[in-house]
Order: structure tokens, then sequence, then C-alpha cells
């Protein structure tokens, strides 16, 4: 991506399972409902970060996401 | 016998010229021509337009096929004023590419109309032997390298995710790289947290991170950043940068660094884990989803360890 060459991940999520020595590729879509890049968005700044704990993380709840992944957050 | 001014009308009859903005717009297009700089190396370094290739007048027709093989390819000249590449054109036009056009104006109306430039230091015998390696793929070459060394990377987290990734980068002469975390080294990180060693434990981890990037690469500039990420520093922190890899370890801070980024434009290579399983993805403002897009709401507590 800084050079500018080859196909970067957007829009493809790359997961690994190392027991299996397995790469799969998923097609990922952007949502038109997503709260922040979505049609309408309903997030415009930071301000629901303020908030304490981890309220941030739920803009709009019982919603679902395009995901067919679980989440993971180690890093 | 023809004078200079005969050359030049000739060449004019059959090469068209177009302005700076048009062919500012021509890059931005989903087929840019290619770009070719006809000045002396020195001109080119003191600055130039970030998409040229440097090839001197004088080595035009030899070097021309490594930068457009086929002479159809669309192909913009330019210079300092306009004359020596209406000239190295006519010469195009005479091997064959009849797709050649003159920057009415060269690089000096460029500069002038307020478009951008870039401007690069030689890079040095110690540089050229360092990235040998580089030069020798034809995506990246001399060219690349110089923008490598201009880019600036943010890692945010210095751990499992950003240790490798941070060494890599140094390795590869990324000019600038942000290094941001809070915590200091543990020893069980030194399982797998490789920018860390044995001697750094209890140590912040942007101090043994510097030190280890720096004597790997000197010629990155590592900005240390022994803080952690929160709403109050992120949209400060993040716009210095070109990119931001995410290899944090909690979900608040991924939504975070997302929302952060999105807003300010910025691209989020996302990478996690978990035991033997790995994702990336890399999400860029509107060309692709964003984090949300994929997990509007994090696991439930105590489901999946931060």
């Amino acid at each position: 991506m800084l050079l500018g060459i080859g196909e970067p991940l957007v829009g493809r999520l790359l997961t690994y399972d190392a027991l299996g020595m397995r790469f799969r590729e998923v097609r990922l879509r952007r949502d038109p409902n997503c709260p922040l890049c979505g049609t309408s968005p309903t997030i415009k700044d930071l301000s629901i970060h303020q908030a304490a704990g981890g309220d941030a993380c739920e803009a709009v709840p019982e919603r679902r996401g395009v995901a067919t992944a679980p989440a993971r957050a180690g890093g | 016998m023809k004078t200079l001014k005969d050359m030049l009308a000739e060449a004019r009859q059959v090469i068209p010229e177009q302005g700076p903005a048009e062919v500012e717009g021509r890059l931005r297009s989903p087929e840019p021509p290619v770009m070719i700089d006809v000045r002396d190396p020195d001109e080119y370094r003191d600055g130039h337009i970030e998409e040229a290739t440097n090839i001197s007048r004088g080595f035009l027709e030899f070097r021309v096929a490594a930068a457009a093989a086929d002479p159809a390819t669309p192909v913009v000249l330019y210079c300092q004023t306009g004359l020596r590449s209406m000239l190295a054109a006519k010469a195009l036009h005479d091997l064959g590419y009849r797709n050649v056009v003159n920057l009415q104006g060269g690089y000096q109306k460029w500069a002038q109309s307020g478009l951008p430039v870039v401007k690069d230091a030689a890079l040095s015998a110690d540089q050229i032997q360092r990235y040998s390696r580089h030069f020798l793929l034809a995506q990246v070459g001399e060219k690349g390298q110089r923008r490598l060394l201009r880019s600036k990377v943010l890692l945010i987290g210095a751990g499992g995710l950003g240790s490798p990734t941070a060494l890599y980068l140094a390795a590869a002469g990324v000019g600038t790289l942000g290094l941001m975390d809070g915590d200091v080294v543990d020893i069980t990180n030194l399982q797998r947290q490789v920018l860390h060693t044995t001697a750094d434990i209890g140590k912040p981890k942007v101090e043994s991170g510097t030190r280890m990037l720096k004597a790997l690469n000197p010629d990155v500039n590592v900005v240390a950043l022994p803080t952690r990420i929160t709403v109050d520093n992120v949209m400060e922190i993040i716009r210095d940068y070109d990119l931001v890899v995410d290899g944090s370890d909690n979900f608040e801070t991924r939504y975070l660094v997302n929302d952060a980024c999105y807003l300010a434009g910025k691209t989020n290579v996302h990478g996690s884990i978990f035991q033997f399983e790995g994702m990336a993805t890399v999400f860029a403002p509107n060309a692709g989803p964003c984090y949300r897009c994929l997990y509007p709401t994090p696991p439930p507590p105590g489901l999946v360890p931060s």
C-alpha cells in the first residue's frame, strides 16, 4: 500500500489456521446500515468513546454485522 | 540546415501538449499515463512529480522500454520548462511511441500551479547496498525505495502483532515509524513479541522497541509514544501518518481506532489473533467496509479474551 502496488486486503479478510496450515479468504462488504460508514451514519465524531467502559463498542445493539468469522481482539 | 527553432516547430507539429491541471487529472484517473522526467538526476532529486520516473534526455531512447515497453502506452514527458521534453517527445514519436504528450510549461509551471511535488535526498552508498534487494524488483526499484523512505506508519501496539510488523517495516526502510504502547516488557511477552529481549524485561516496550528498530536500520526515524491510545489523543496522533497498523489487544481500542481512522480518512491495517487463528484485513475509508460493518457489537465479556 505504501508503494501503491499489488492488491491490498480491502474488502477481503484473510484468515490463517496455524494448526491446519490453511489460509482462507472471505469477501467482505460494506454494511449500508453501519453507524459509522453506512448511508445514514450516526457516529460523526468520537464522543461515543467518551463514555466509560465498553459502551462505545455498541453503537447500535442488536444489529447483525457482515462478518462471517468470529471477532478476535488479540494482538 | 535546421535551427533549434525549426526542430521545436517540427516537434510541435506531431506532439500535443497538456497543461499541469489536465495531466494531474489524468494521473488520478483509472488509467494514468507513464510519466517520465527527462531532466538530469540532480534536477530530479531537487524536486520532481511523484509519479515520474527519471530517464534523462541522453538515455531516453535506450531506457524508455523499461518504463513503457509497449509503444502504444500513454506517456507524458516533462523537463524544467517544456523545451527539452518537447524534443525528447519527438524522438519517442520517431521510435514509434504515438501516444506521447508534452507537459506544457514543464516542472516549473506544475510547481507554480501549486500542484504536489516531492523532493528526495540522494540514496547513500550504504542505502544502495542495504536496499539492493528492493532494486531488483521491477515493482519497487529506486523510486519505490524513496517512496518507502518518505512514508510514515503508525503502529498501535508493540506486542504480538506490532513486533514483527515494526521489524519488517523498519528493515524495508519505511522512513518514519510511530510506535505506540503504554506497557512494559514482561517475561510472558517474549514467547512471541520478538521486538523485545530478555534484558528488556521491566522496561517500557517503546524503549526496547526503539532501540531494536534503530539497531536494525538507522535510516528509520522511530517516534516513541509510551502511552495508550485514548479518545483524547487519537485524532492528533494519527493525523501525521500515511497508514495506521492496528495491533492493539482489546476491543475498546479497536473500535476507537476504527472510528478515528474512518473520520480522519486514514487507512487502517487490521490484524488480530487468538490461539492458533489469525486474521488480517485493510479498512480503507469508503473503499471497503470498516470494523463496525463486520462487528457491530463486541462479543459478550468473557467469551473472547482481549
